[in-house]
């Protein structure tokens, strides 16, 4: 009966620690559970804080939305693992607890200090695999930074304005997904190779960058 | 004669084709041999599992043009030595999202070939004429000074400082204006990638092509290949549908080096009684460093890899510049929070340059995993190919401040964040590394269907002819039997030229 109630007992924490309290994410997000949307919202947060030299944070950057896009984007494999990832930096509180009272605590309910301390331990850690955990889950968020278009443009870095030139393979194939007949250029259309001058600073940012 | 292009859209039900030769791949190698033999008169279908992408198509945000247009979404990882490698997912192979470097291997190199795998014309001299035949169709040359920029300049510069050897790349690019873009496409149509310079030849001279095509298996009779067999799978999703069949007198595989030796497993271990197969599987391991510099080098523009040196080719690595989507490279960068984004605030006055390595002595495997044809790859990087690595690091932070740089960000474990003088970096040649204190990536893939003079210990002979069979043939880079010390994208499309003149011949 004693090992029913703390089998019982169990599961709810486990339950509680893992599944609830989480909020409910943002509308659009497809691909990562509340749960995963959270850690990766308070990963991205703790790694690009607000101000510095580039002033946006993760979370004015849309890091975790982004990052759902990328995982959406991902094979069924893929995905798999990038959710264990996100079980692992959440919960190995357990193992490596933060410094400070409650370390023990799910990572994204642990205090800013505590999860930049926390992440710090994963990031120069002497164990390989952990400091490996801690680069594809910093790589996932690092991508959606740079996703951001005042990120790009505090560096100097968005993308130019570039008019493809038009050529004879264009008449061969539609865009992906597309059929034949959507094409839209004709063999008056082929302008063949475009301009040969070099791009630059001063050329103009491409339209969705702006 | 023209031929076709059949895209995603077309499929609404199973198909059947007959043909001279089936081509499986559109890569440097695949892409290639369909075209040379198409314009030989050969009834040509060349097979592709990637769509054809067009401008629009292209993804700017690095992570998911990567899921769009790599393999396993880009995130490919070896077991054993845990590194990344990405192989494309497109009509072009990876001439669509590479940096276009075409580099002939060294005679040296070629020359160890001859002599440690048994083959009598695969000397330099018996390949020139191949390496010039394709490097007269792309229009290969040196990456020109006035689309270099800053970050390939300092480059050159240092390689002056230090009296090594340097190049402006040879790259299958004309009127190239530095976009930087090449590993997300190229927008400005410079680079000649497969998709819009052999593929479409291929297709003026009749070849039919079918994108969005996986092929699972072989249709095999005794000791000979009679055709393929797969599915229509759908673009991004990896959805499979419609089931075709692919007969046809002459089958050539360039599928990668990954995915060939797994279709041949997959095939009841079709021409595998070597047991080499899968086996021998080399990458060139790249490690990377980033210089920063007084005055802004803007290094989003420039070519991708407009510069190397192959002063250091014999000692068994190679430097070259290097540009990425930021939010690919800025993952090594040092530090969280504030500390992070002051290094990050660094990139417009930084450059990247990086050493591959040939790693002769570091092996690993292909195997086919359960299910699909992605592979499980074991590697294992030799101790003696790590010290090469080192060296080439060391080269790296030397060359960066030789040109000026006023630190440089390693991005390896057990190193300072920063170093901050070439004392500082001394510490580079006096520690001792582990494997796994290296971020490593090795996208240059080798040898898992050797060629070799004696059947017994590799799959292909010089023609690209698997032994055990008369007409099957492979034609990526599977069929190097090891390193060619350098980029190895020209010389295996002058091996897959020689391949389609054998072909063509004996049809």
């Amino acid at each position: 009966m004693l090992l029913w109630l703390a089998l019982l007992a169990l599961i709810a924490i486990g339950f509680r620690r893992f599944l609830v309290g989480y909020p409910a994410p943002p509308v659009g997000v497809t691909a990562l559970a509340a749960r995963e949307y959270e850690t990766a919202r308070a990963a991205a947060e703790v790694i690009y804080p607000k101000g510095g030299p580039i002033d946006a944070s993760g979370d004015t950057a849309h890091v975790a939305m982004h990052s759902d896009r990328f995982v959406g984007a991902q094979t069924r494999s893929n995905r798999i693992l990038m959710a264990l990832l996100f079980i692992a930096v959440e919960h190995a509180t357990l193992v490596f607890p933060a410094r400070g009272p409650r370390g023990w605590r799910r990572f994204s309910s642990l205090s800013p200090d505590q999860q930049l301390a926390y992440l710090q331990g994963w990031q120069q850690s002497e164990l390989a695999p952990r400091r490996l955990v801690f680069m594809s889950l910093r790589a996932i968020l690092t991508m959606g930074y740079f996703a951001d278009a005042e990120v790009l443009g505090a560096l100097g870095l968005r993308p130019r304005e570039i008019l493809s030139p038009v050529l004879e393979v264009d008449l061969l194939w539609p865009a992906v997904g597309q059929h034949p007949e959507t094409i839209r250029f004709t063999r008056a259309d082929v302008t063949g190779p475009g301009t040969s001058t070099p791009l630059g600073p001063s050329g103009s940012v491409h339209r969705d960058y702006r | 004669m023209s031929g076709s292009v059949r895209v995603f859209a077309q499929y609404d039900r199973d198909f059947d084709e007959v043909c001279d030769v089936v081509v499986v791949g559109s890569g440097p190698g695949g892409a290639v041999v369909a075209r040379e033999l198409a314009a030989a008169g050969k009834d040509v279908v060349l097979l592709e599992e990637g769509p054809p992408f067009t401008p629009d198509d292209f993804e700017l945000d690095g992570s998911l043009s990567m899921a769009r247009t790599m393999r396993e979404g880009g995130l490919r990882t070896t077991r054993g030595t845990s590194m990344t490698t990405m192989q494309a997912n497109a009509l072009g192979g990876g001439s669509l999202v590479n940096s276009a470097i075409c580099v002939r291997a060294p005679e040296f190199t070629l020359d160890g070939w001859c002599d440690e795998f048994e083959l009598t014309h695969s000397t330099r001299a018996d390949l020139d004429p191949h390496y010039q035949a394709v490097e007269d169709f792309l229009g290969i040359g040196p990456t020109p000074d006035a689309v270099q920029g800053p970050r390939n300049l300092l480059f050159r510069d240092a390689c002056d400082a230090l009296g090594y050897s340097s190049e402006p790349m040879p790259r299958n690019v004309v009127g190239c204006r530095g976009s930087g873009e090449c590993f997300t496409g190229c927008r400005t149509r410079a680079k000649k990638s497969m998709d819009i310079s052999y593929v479409p030849a291929a297709v003026a001279d009749g070849a039919r092509v079918y994108t969005s095509v996986q092929v699972q298996r072989l249709l095999t009779r005794g000791s000979r290949v009679w055709g393929v067999a797969g599915q229509v799978v759908r673009p991004f999703t990896g959805e499979l549908l419609h089931r075709f069949r692919i007969q046809a007198r002459i089958v050539v595989l360039a599928a990668g080096c990954m995915a060939t030796p797994v279709l041949l497993q997959r095939s009841d271990d079709f021409a595998n009684g070597s047991g080499q197969v899968g086996e021998n599987l080399q990458f060139h391991p790249g490690v990377a460093a980033m210089g920063v510099f007084a005055e802004e080098t803007h290094p989003q523009f420039g070519a991708t890899q407009g510069y190397q040196s192959l002063e250091f080719v014999r000692d068994g690595y190679k430097l070259e510049t290097l540009w990425a989507p930021p939010g690919v490279f800025a993952v090594r960068l040092p530090g969280l929070g504030l500390e992070l984004k002051k290094n990050l605030a660094m990139i417009p006055n930084a450059a990247i340059w990086d050493a591959i390595a040939t790693c002769n002595r570091s092996k690993g495997r292909v195997r086919a995993r359960r299910r699909g044809l992605d592979p499980a790859l074991t590697w294992r990087l030799d101790p003696k190919d790590l010290t090469v690595l080192v060296e080439g690091l060391w080269r790296l932070a030397e060359m960066f401040f030789a040109a000026r740089a006023t630190r440089v960000l390693p991005g390896v474990h057990g190193l300072p964040e920063e170093l901050c003088s070439l004392d500082d970096a001394r510490r580079i040649q006096t520690r001792e590394f582990r494997e796994t204190d290296f971020t490593l990536a090795g996208n240059h893939v080798f040898s898992t269907t050797r060629m070799h003079g004696d059947g017994r210990f590799g799959v292909v002979d010089e023609d690209g002819r698997c032994h055990e069979t008369d007409n099957l043939y492979i034609a990526d880079t599977g069929v190097l039997p090891r390193s060619p010390s350098v980029n190895p994208m020209l010389t295996l499309m002058a091996i897959a030229h020689r391949t389609s003149q054998h072909i063509a011949a004996r049809l």
